[in-house]
């Protein structure tokens, strides 16, 4: 009952938000080029890396192909959905702007995230579908139907695991007003996770396993599809860590609330 | 309809010094300074009551507002808007209420009018019989139809207060709060909006609480008024009363026939009273007196005027409510 009014509110948010997209079609076309644009980079960079190393701490370049491509999948999510969350960090508490929605009869966190939706992230999507489609279908891997179960989960939990890191420092910004820089230093560390751990240091491998668990939305649960992590870690471990982070975040959010401190004006 | 006990809210205020020294030195040692924005204030609203809410700035008048509607959680201190703690049930409460912050719109930005209503029609789930019956009502005292295709961005200070009103009451709230509705308005927007709060007031007894800077709308709109100095209230109760026990300055004007007579009389030195309590001066034909009304008599006054001079005409003046305010403002002895 309230799921489906809530879903019927971003139904109309997110079809409010595309009529005023529509009104600046150039900036939305330039926005997606951008993207593609950086996602071929990111690929041209793998093959490059490939064509020195042939054999990555023994990854092949398809499985490599296809940990990256799956890693856009939660991280475009994320950025479609949720990327108001940014301007909590900086600089809508600072500035007071969160006033309107304490005073709305709708959940607070629903309504930051439906304004508005990130047309950019079709970038990341679409490169990262493709990407995943045709390492798939290299390596030959046999699709069963619990793999079509598995799969949207995974991108689903890993989705969960961005906002989840995202709200838990954007929500930072209630005590130090602008979280902009430590948002995105954090947000920045997901870059590391499209990669196996396996080439990086202990400390790396800990802090983004279990610390900043960016591992989870992207190599671990990767790894598993492509059969090279159990399924107790890739997909038990994705599952638990998502709920946890979510579960973590929306705490340090709600006892932010309370000590939301408006502006002064 | 709203309780408030005893509430208090500070603010932490960091002190930083400027330059780069400044942020290092901060750093290692924090100078917090407590900030009483709201201290100890109580009081109680009924049903259907206008309440003025005033005091000077940085008073704490949108600090308070801002705890009523579930936006600050108090220090310490307990509210209660009809019967749900705004900042333990901010959904639920937010049903009931509507706010408007002049200085701030509520509306989407991005968005034209009518789209903008169109999703508060959702999010308050108004039905589409009470919603058509509401903007009709809006339409005719607010005026919205000349701009309600405009994206919001692009509306006037007027035109955007006028949406925000309505947008405030699309839902039917028994309580509205409007923290200075008026500000920056023409006199014509300015009459459209408290009109408007008015009729709504005396068709649905909704509860309205307001600050302004501008005495008029107080007194035009309100029975009550809650006066705030520095956190503290100072007064609360009707505006009769506050002019009986601080009005007793009286102003009267004389208009005589011939001016030149004016500087002839001398009022204050025939009475010989102290300069506070009473004292005059001159503007063409006229003769304008301030006087205490506890000291001396109006007729008095008019008499010895009258017994100097040709006098074609008299005025008496009520006591303005902003002077009162401003001597509690400046905390003069009253
Ligand atoms: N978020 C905040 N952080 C720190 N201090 C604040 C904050 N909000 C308000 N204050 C301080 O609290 C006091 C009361 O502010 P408030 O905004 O309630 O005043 P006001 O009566 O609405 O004034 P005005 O008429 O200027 O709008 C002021 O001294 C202000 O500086
Ligand atoms: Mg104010």
């Amino acid at each position: 009952m309230r799921l489906k009014r809530y879903l019927h509110l971003y139904k109309k948010f997110a079809s409010q938000h595309l009529k005023s997209l529509m009104q600046s079609k150039v900036d939305f076309f330039l926005g997606l080029i951008g993207f593609f644009l950086m996602q071929a980079g990111g690929v041209a960079f793998l093959y490059l890396v490939f064509q020195q190393i042939p054999d990555l701490n023994g990854w092949t370049f398809n499985e490599l192909l296809f940990i990256y491509g799956f890693a856009q999948l939660p991280r475009g999510l994320d950025h479609l959905i949720a990327d108001m969350i940014w301007r909590v960090a900086n600089p809508m508490i600072v500035n007071g702007d969160f006033d309107r929605y304490l005073v709305r009869p709708i959940n607070p966190l629903f309504q930051v995230i439906a304004t508005r939706f990130q047309v950019d992230a079709f970038g990341e999507l679409i490169v990262g579908l493709g990407l995943v489609i045709m390492a798939l279908f290299r390596m030959e891997v046999r699709l069963t139907l619990m793999y079509f179960i598995l799969f949207p989960l995974l991108v689903v939990s890993g989705t969960v695991i961005y906002t989840s890191i995202k709200l838990f420092c954007a929500s930072l910004a209630f005590w130090m007003k602008n979280s902009f820089p430590i948002l995105h230093l954090v947000y920045s560390l997901s870059d590391y996770a499209k990669y196996p751990l396996g080439i990086y240091i202990n400390p790396i491998r800990l802090i983004l396993s279990f610390i900043i668990p960016f591992a989870f939305a992207a190599f671990i649960p990767a790894s598993y599809l492509i059969g090279k992590e159990s399924l107790l870690i890739g997909v038990g471990g994705t599952v638990v860590f998502a709920a946890l982070s979510f579960s973590i975040a929306y705490r340090v959010w709600s006892k932010g609330i309370s000590i939301y401190e408006s502006a002064g004006s | 309809m709203i309780t408030v006990e005893n509430v208090l809210k500070e603010f932490q205020i960091t002190k930083k010094e400027s330059g780069l020294k400044g942020t290092i030195k901060s750093l290692f040692k924090k100078e917090i300074t407590i900030k009483k924005a709201v201290n100890d204030i109580s009081f109680q609203i009924e049903e259907g009551e206008i309440v003025g809410y005033i005091g000077a700035n940085g008073a704490g008048k949108s600090t308070t507002i801002k705890m009523m509607t579930g936006i600050l959680v108090p220090t310490s201190g307990k509210i209660t808007v009809n019967g749900l703690v705004p900042y333990e049930n901010r959904q639920k409460n937010a049903q009931q209420i509507g706010v408007v912050f002049g200085q701030r719109t509520q509306l989407w930005w991005n968005l034209p009018l009518s789209e903008t209503y169109q999703l508060l029609k959702e999010i308050y789930n108004v039905s589409d019989e009470d919603y058509n019956r509401r903007m009709e009502f809006f339409n005719q005292i607010l005026e919205l139809e000349g701009f309600m295709n405009n994206t919001v961005r692009t509306l006037s200070l007027g035109q955007r207060m006028r949406a925000d009103l309505a947008a405030s009451l699309l839902h039917n709230p028994k309580i509205l709060f409007l923290d200075e509705p008026t500000i920056g308005l023409d006199i014509v927007v300015k009459e459209k909006v408290l009109k408007a709060i008015k009729e709504i007031n005396e068709e649905f007894q909704t509860t309205v609480i307001l600050t302004t800077h501008d005495m008029s709308d107080i007194e035009e709109l309100c029975d009550r008024m809650i006066i705030i100095d520095e956190g503290k209230k100072v007064y609360d109760g009707s505006i009769e009363k506050i002019k009986g026990r601080y009005g007793y300055m009286r102003r009267v004007e004389i208009d005589v026939k011939n001016s030149e007579g004016l500087n002839s009389i001398n009022i204050e030195e025939n009475f010989n009273l102290k300069e506070e309590d009473l004292i005059s001066w001159i503007e063409e034909n006229r003769l304008h007196v301030k006087f205490n009304r506890k000291k001396i008599n109006i007729s008095e006054i008019v008499a010895y005027v009258m017994s100097k001079l040709e006098v074609i005409d008299i005025t008496i003046k009520e006591t303005n409510i902003e002077e009162i305010i401003k001597r509690i403002y400046n905390k003069e002895e009253v």
